[in-house]
């Protein structure tokens, strides 16, 4: 059976639940991909260690990749599988660098559905293949299915009813030149195409708390040594959590752990503490802690009620905001002192991690924090998901390069060549938008006819 | 092809007749004569040899949406085209009107007759117009037929039900004709044919003994040098005075008093319907179009009605131009039966009586084009159906012709349809010019036109290939040869070389290079739905068996019977996961086969 020329890819492993995150590439591309990207020769089936560096030349992470030749990988394709580091971030760089490469995006269960139709899963798999492509459809998609339901299916068939307007008017001169229309009004069409623009970056805006909404809100946990830090992750996790990874081959000098927040899921990030005057040893973990903060969205700075406040290092405190930093005090079980007054207006909270006490206050407090990532869409929350945020960004380019076309005053043939691929590119979110409605909006928009 | 072939007509005179105005071509139109040349049916030469005047339309919208049209003189349209029949090889015409089918175990194997003989063939194609019930409507007054002065096919009709072929009321409309010394043309405005003719046919690809082959037997030709002597079209447009006349005669026209059922077409309303859809609009646009070089006969393009025909007297008369006019022939409205195309397969036979095709009206299209296409696909199909072989179809990214049968058996159709080049997803690829090079792979295999002219297109592609290449990879002075083209377009310097190659080729490579992003990026969606084109859904699946598939899905599904993935996907209302499961039952089906 012969497939699509393009190569697919996606995260093969749950975001954030191990230490090590998995991407998968699948199709032609792939063995062009290990060339491109590690410089290396294809060779099937040895896992390689290497820098993964994206187009611009950035290194994202130090990986593990292992090239798979066609027939004999999972889905039988030439396929390639990278391992980075379990940080939902790097793994996310990882993937939008591979979809800038020419990937397109996995749909729910394309690999095992090209798995299944390169043979690569007997037919006894068949039944079971269908129950878990409906099965991730109904779990993974449920959210994505309520959205397309309702409001962001609402946004996207407002999107498309303008475009189609805005394409009727252009097509009614392109498909009946001897009629006697009003005259071209290029300039309401410039006017659509900018409120489309507009509307398609309002959504396109959800992306990142769409993302955060699935990966959690990065949250790291500052503060110098034995403030306490550990004690409060446990606290907010609700269990004893391992200090040290014990991944084997890992090389993690922080902790992740996801907690729920009222609505909200964060990620919460245990960093080495920040001893002012580190030893060799503690540099490495420092040096893993700033390259945290600098991709945190929110900070729990943790502080020590019972001692002097020392100061954070400014590579820290640049990042901290009254908006996205919460101060901890910590052991208020025992006698505290006046604390000093803090660089910046931040919102504080006194507990104990020890006996537990303050913690529903920090709860509220982290959630009301959560809270300002949400993107309102009008009076809706809607959060895009990866997928949505490609065929979006196609529709705005193929937009704005109307735009261009229409301010120089090209071919209309060209012009309507965008706002088409613009609408293909919504589709490829709503489904399949029939040319028909092109032709019912200009029927009912002119006097056609001899 | 070769096949032995009888045409059964109830009028040889009335062949090629054409019932609404004599035009040709126009918007996608256009494309679609072009590419009916380049799989060697007869519209491009005889439009070319009997057109009256030439003009290409949307000259400023871009190359792609570039179309020709011509005005014809009706009746040396019709006597060429019934001559060239006559002198067609393997080719037997016969006057009788078809009275029903003969069916045996399902199949058709002929038909019968008002004359009681009866023919037999291994397959039938039927292309019945506006004749099958036709009945035409002038205001109340009613008249049993086709087109005025015709018959109807009243029995056919039940023949088709009678194998299961469901058939529904479909409406059109023509208006009035007038004697062309009774208009007053002072003050109307002219319009001109080109100076410069676009012709339909390839003429560049065809060699002597492919061109004119009416008029290389000697006989008495019927065609004149084409472009030569065009004449003039006039404008002129409705007044308030029309508006008060129709409104006030609404109930009076037979569509507005409940006396037609069908549904006619939105983009060729009648004048009532304009008036009452479009009230803001003061004035309404009306062609005058002679009718031929022979004959004073015009047509009023743009005033189809029902209305009475004093009323459309009144109509005409208050018309600027028009006011001492005399009618030759009322306007009217006919109602038909089709057949909802979706009951046909791809190749246009029908799905319910095996080796019957059906092509034109009957399918629910309108225009002598699309019913050119049609025919001419049906009458391919049914020659390799004798054969055994497998039928001829055009894919949507092949051509205009592609296109629409896609969309007949794939979503059909509720009002005549037209082909218009918004319906086309890649209509990039299809500028009139390059009809013959795109269906090649087509024309070839199936021998439908000459060996001389195949090699001639074989030529002219590698031609364009070559320069294609050329002009992306060779540097002339600072750049690319590509890029400065891009750059200046019209005004682009040329390699000396390539302004000796022909024009026709000259301006394909140009089309090629200046748009090859545009190319590129249609060319590119275009391969991603290819795949899914070619997943065929076995006949007997059974889709509401299917697990997991929506109920709403393997309805339509079911209904509509999609012959392969890709079709199936443009079916409304079956969703992108739908697809998936149906594409995996597929090959799940597919391999259970195999392994048993």
């Amino acid at each position: 059976m012969s497939f699509p020329a393009d190569t697919i890819a996606a995260l093969a492993t749950p975001v954030g639940t191990a230490a090590l995150a998995l991407i998968r590439a699948s199709g032609p591309a792939a063995s062009t991909l290990v060339q491109e990207i590690f410089a290396r020769a294809p060779l099937p089936r040895q896992a390689q260690h290497a820098d993964y560096r994206d187009l611009q030349g950035v290194l994202i992470d130090d990986v593990l990749f292992t090239f798979f030749a066609n027939p004999n990988s999972f889905t039988g394709e030439d396929s390639l599988e990278i391992s980075c580091h379990g940080n939902p971030f790097i793994a996310q760089k990882i993937l939008a660098d591979l979809l800038a490469r020419g990937c397109r995006s996995a749909e729910a269960g394309e690999f095992s559905k090209r798995a299944f139709l390169n043979g690569r899963l007997d037919l006894s798999q068949a039944e079971a293949v269908m129950d878990l492509i409906h099965a991730r459809s109904d779990q993974a998609l449920a959210a994505a299915n309520q959205q397309l339901r309702g409001s962001l299916g609402r946004h996207m068939a407002e999107l498309s009813t303008l475009l189609i307007k805005t394409l009727a008017h252009v097509e009614a001169y392109i498909d009946f030149p001897e009629e006697d229309l009003p005259t071209e009004n290029r300039q309401n069409i410039d006017k659509d195409i900018d409120t489309l623009i507009i509307n398609t970056d309002r959504l396109l805006a959800t992306s990142h708390y769409g993302a955060l909404l699935r990966n959690g809100i990065k949250t790291v946990i500052l503060g110098e040594p034995n403030a306490g830090k550990s004690s409060l992750l446990n606290c907010l996790v609700g269990r004893e959590r391992a200090l040290v990874s014990s991944e084997p081959g890992t090389t993690r000098d922080y902790l992740e752990e996801l907690i729920i927040v009222g609505p909200y899921c964060l990620r919460l990030i245990d960093t080495a503490g920040l001893n002012p005057k580190p030893a060799l040893l503690e540099k490495r973990g420092i040096e893993k802690s700033r390259e945290q903060a600098a991709e945190a969205d929110l900070f729990l700075w943790v502080i020590d009620a019972t001692r002097p406040r020392p100061d954070l290092p400014s590579e820290f405190s640049q990042h901290l905001t009254a908006k996205n930093t919460l101060v901890v005090y910590n052991k208020c079980d025992l006698p505290v002192i006046d604390p000093s007054p803090l660089p910046q207006p931040f919102q504080c909270v006194n507990i104990s991690a020890l006996t537990i006490t303050g913690l529903t206050t920090l709860q509220d407090a982290l959630a009301k924090m959560a809270s300002s990532f949400q993107v309102n869409v009008g009076s809706e929350v809607i959060a895009i998901n990866t997928r949505h945020t490609q065929s979006l960004e196609q529709a705005k380019k193929c937009l704005l390069a109307a735009k261009i076309k229409l301010a120089e005053n090209v071919h209309s043939e060209l012009l309507s060549s965008d706002l088409m691929t613009a609408l293909e590119s919504f589709a490829q979110i709503s489904g399949k938008i029939d040319h028909e409605r092109i032709l019912d909006e200009l029927f009912a928009t002119f006097c056609i006819g001899k | 092809m070769g096949a032995s072939t009888l045409l059964l007509t109830g009028n040889i005179d009335t062949i090629a007749q054409m019932s609404c105005n004599p035009a040709i071509g126009g918007q996608a139109k256009g494309q679609m004569v072009r590419e009916i040349d380049a799989l060697g049916g007869e519209m491009a030469i005889n439009t070319d040899l009997t057109a009256i005047q030439f003009r290409l339309l949307n000259e400023s919208k871009g190359p792609a949406v570039r179309s020709p049209r011509a005005q014809c003189d009706k009746k040396a349209y019709q006597f060429r085209l019934k001559h060239t029949l006559e002198l067609q090889k393997n080719l037997q015409i016969f006057q009788a009107t078809v009275t029903g089918l003969i069916y045996k175990n399902g199949r058709v194997v002929g038909c019968q007759t008002n004359l009681d003989i009866e023919f037999m063939g291994h397959t039938v194609v039927v292309t019945t117009g506006t004749f099958l019930r036709g009945l035409m409507h002038v205001g109340q007054n009613k008249n049993e037929g086709g087109r005025l002065g015709d018959f109807s096919a009243k029995t056919l009709s039940a023949s088709l039900i009678e194998a299961g072929i469901e058939l529904q009321r479909l409406k059109t409309g023509t208006p009035p004709r007038l004697l062309g010394r009774s208009i007053n043309f002072t003050g109307l405005q002219e319009q001109k044919g080109d100076a410069k003719p676009t012709l339909f046919a390839f003429h560049d690809t065809r060699d002597p003994e492919d061109l004119f082959h009416v008029e290389q037997t000697g006989e008495r030709r019927l065609g004149w040098s084409p472009g030569s002597e065009q004449v003039s079209c006039w404008m002129t447009y409705t007044t308030p005075a029309s508006e008060k006349i129709v409104r006030d005669n609404l109930h009076k026209s037979a569509m507005y008093s409940g006396e037609i059922e069908g549904i006619g077409p939105r983009y060729c309303p009648s004048i009532e319907d304009k008036f009452v859809r479009f009230a803001d609009k003061p004035r309404h646009l009306l062609f005058l179009e002679p009718e031929g070089r022979s004959t004073n006969e015009y047509y009023i393009n743009g005033l189809s009605t029902s209305l009475p025909f004093d009323v459309q007297l009144d109509l005409v008369h208050s018309i600027p131009g028009l006011e001492q006019a005399v009618l030759l022939r009322p306007a009217y409205a006919v109602e038909y039966d089709f057949a909802p195309p979706t009951q046909l397969f791809p190749s246009l036979e029908s799905r319910k009586a095996e080796n019957l095709f059906l092509a034109g009206q009957i399918n629910g299209t309108s225009g002598y084009e699309e019913a050119a296409a049609q025919g001419l696909i049906a009458g391919v199909n049914a020659v390799l159906k004798v054969r055994g072989e497998a039928p001829l179809i055009i894919q949507r990214h092949e051509g205009y012709i592609g296109v629409l049968i896609d969309d007949l058996v794939t979503k059909g159709t509720i009002e005549p349809y037209r082909m218009f080049t918004s319906r086309a997803e890649h209509r990039l690829l299809f500028n009139h010019g390059s009809a013959e090079l795109r269906l090649i792979e087509h024309s070839k295999p199936h021998k439908l036109l000459s060996d001389s002219r195949i090699s001639n297109i074989s030529h002219k592609l590698s031609r364009v290939h070559y320069w294609q290449n050329y002009l992306e990879n060779t540097r002339s002075g600072a750049g690319i040869w590509a890029e400065g083209i891009r750059r200046d377009k019209e005004i682009a310097i040329l390699p000396s070389e390539l302004n000796t190659e022909t024009p026709e080729i000259r301006e394909e490579v140009l089309y090629r290079v200046i748009y090859a992003g545009y190319l590129d990026r249609e060319l590119r969606q275009v391969e991603k739905l290819k795949h899914v084109e070619k997943i065929r859904i076995p006949l007997e699946i059974n889709y509401a068996a299917i697990p997991g598939m929506r109920r709403e899905s393997a309805l339509k599904l079911a209904q509509f019977r999609p012959q392969n993935l890709g079709q199936a996907s443009r079916i409304s209302g079956v969703n992108p996961a739908d697809i998936s499961i149906l594409m995996i039952q597929i090959a799940a089906q597919r391999r259970a086969a195999e392994q048993s």
